[in-house]
């Protein structure tokens, strides 16, 4: 077999081997096996390029705007953080928690104020959040005119509850005080936001229990 | 195809959400934002990579890895794990890239393999006997080499001896034969020796 006559079978036997004839020439030939040496230790060299370089961040960037734009993304909430902190902002989440919670209170009041025969809108009457907050706690913990109502529907209906609703209602008017005072000290503290969002929705579930105690 | 590279390492990176690359899938599933970027962070140098070295341009491998990861995303919900996620991102990528070549009329392999010398193909090796390769190849040397190879000797050197595809993988993605696979693989791998041999020949001059 000739060098020329290898090499044109080359490309198809390299990686598998070939016939006998052109094994006995890849032994004794020198150029041949040199030949075959250098193809291979290319290929070898090639399987230990790792990637190395990134794409620049415009790429990310791109790719991000696409998929809003295209709605396959929702914006994830932060592990243990319901809410993303934000910049300073008019709606930022100080903003917005309180009077989402107040909005659900007051809805919640409005059907209880309902079943119970009472004209109430309350649902776009919403009080301002500091007004809310501030007149949240009285002097001995107890809120404002709606839980004095609650308390009082609940003593109607279930007197052995409203001891129960008393104790809560203080407890969680409180957790709110608290929220509150700390996320005015700190407008960007997330754990406070938390707080005062557990604590408001906690507060619209015992106007929810109240309201439903006092169904027919 | 062989396991990616880096894999272990760059999956520690999903661990800063506390979540395997599959929960973090899943999640993306989802639309969760937070996963997609994850999922972006832990591939996007090996998908980068293969479109920079199978276009030889870093604009063009930055809008190919942009294409690649949108039409990830589009399809995520489709993936059904019964083969590895990076396999099946890495197949995206790769027709991305060949079908962006298609789209701008770049030869990628030649239908009609002639047997004839090519004007463009490396020189024949015939009884010429060099000083072996081995041991003299360093990595920038070798990626410039790769970066200056014909656009078609450069796609099956890639997809065959960088990213591991098997020559039928390779001749059912480029429409060709095995045998023409093969082929152009073994006139790149010739090319790249001939190059390489020059800057050998070089450096040695200098010194």
């Amino acid at each position: 077999m000739t060098c020329a006559e290898f090499q044109k079978a080359l490309p198809y036997i390299i990686e598998t081997g070939g016939n006998a004839e052109q094994e006995e020439h890849l032994r004794t030939c020198t150029k041949c096996s040199d030949l075959v040496a250098d193809l291979k230790y290319i290929a070898e060299c090639a399987k230990l390029l790792v990637p190395m370089m990134d794409p620049s961040p415009r790429v990310w960037d791109e790719i991000n705007k696409s998929l809003e734009q295209e709605g396959l993304v929702r914006k994830a909430t932060p592990r243990g953080r319901l809410l993303e902190p934000t910049t300073a902002s008019r709606w930022g989440p100080r903003r917005l928690v309180p009077v989402a919670a107040v909005v659900l209170a007051a809805l919640a009041l409005f059907v209880y104020r309902n079943q119970t025969g009472e004209k109430h809108v309350a649902s776009n009457q919403a009080p301002e959040p500091a007004a809310v907050a501030s007149s949240a706690v009285s002097v001995h913990g107890m809120s404002d005119a709606d839980d004095q109502q609650v308390l009082q529907q609940v003593s109607a209906q279930s007197p052995s509850m409203r001891d129960a609703y008393e104790s809560n209602l203080k407890q969680v008017n409180s957790d709110i005080a608290d929220a509150q005072k700390s996320l005015d000290q700190n407008p960007d503290d997330a754990d406070a936001e938390q707080s005062l969002r557990d604590a408001y929705e906690q507060k619209t579930m015992l106007y929810d229990m109240a309201t439903s105690r006092s169904l027919p | 195809m062989r396991p990616e590279k880096g894999e272990l390492t760059q999956a520690k990176k999903t661990s800063a959400l506390g979540l395997s690359e599959a929960e973090a899938i899943e999640r993306a599933k989802h639309g969760d934002a937070e996963c997609f970027e994850a999922l972006y962070g832990l591939h996007k140098r090996r998908v980068y990579s293969l479109c920079l070295r199978m276009t030889g341009n870093t604009a063009e491998a930055e809008d190919l890895t942009q294409e690649a990861f949108l039409q990830l995303y589009r399809k995520i919900a489709t993936f059904r794990g019964e083969s590895a996620f990076s396999t099946w991102l890495h197949r995206l990528a790769v027709n991305v890239v060949l079908m962006h070549l298609r789209k701008k009329g770049l030869p990628e392999v030649s239908l009609e393999e002639s047997m004839e010398p090519q004007e463009d193909g490396p020189k024949k090796d015939i009884g010429a006997r060099d000083n072996v390769l081995a041991g003299s190849i360093d990595r920038v040397n070798l990626e410039r080499a790769i970066e200056s190879l014909p656009p078609g000797y450069r796609i099956i050197f890639v997809l065959h001896d960088i990213e591991g595809y098997e020559h039928n993988e390779i001749a059912e993605m480029m429409g060709c034969s095995i045998g023409n696979s093969k082929s152009q693989l073994h006139k790149a791998r010739m090319k790249l020796r001939d190059l390489l041999k020059i800057t050998r020949a070089e450096k040695a001059t200098r010194q």
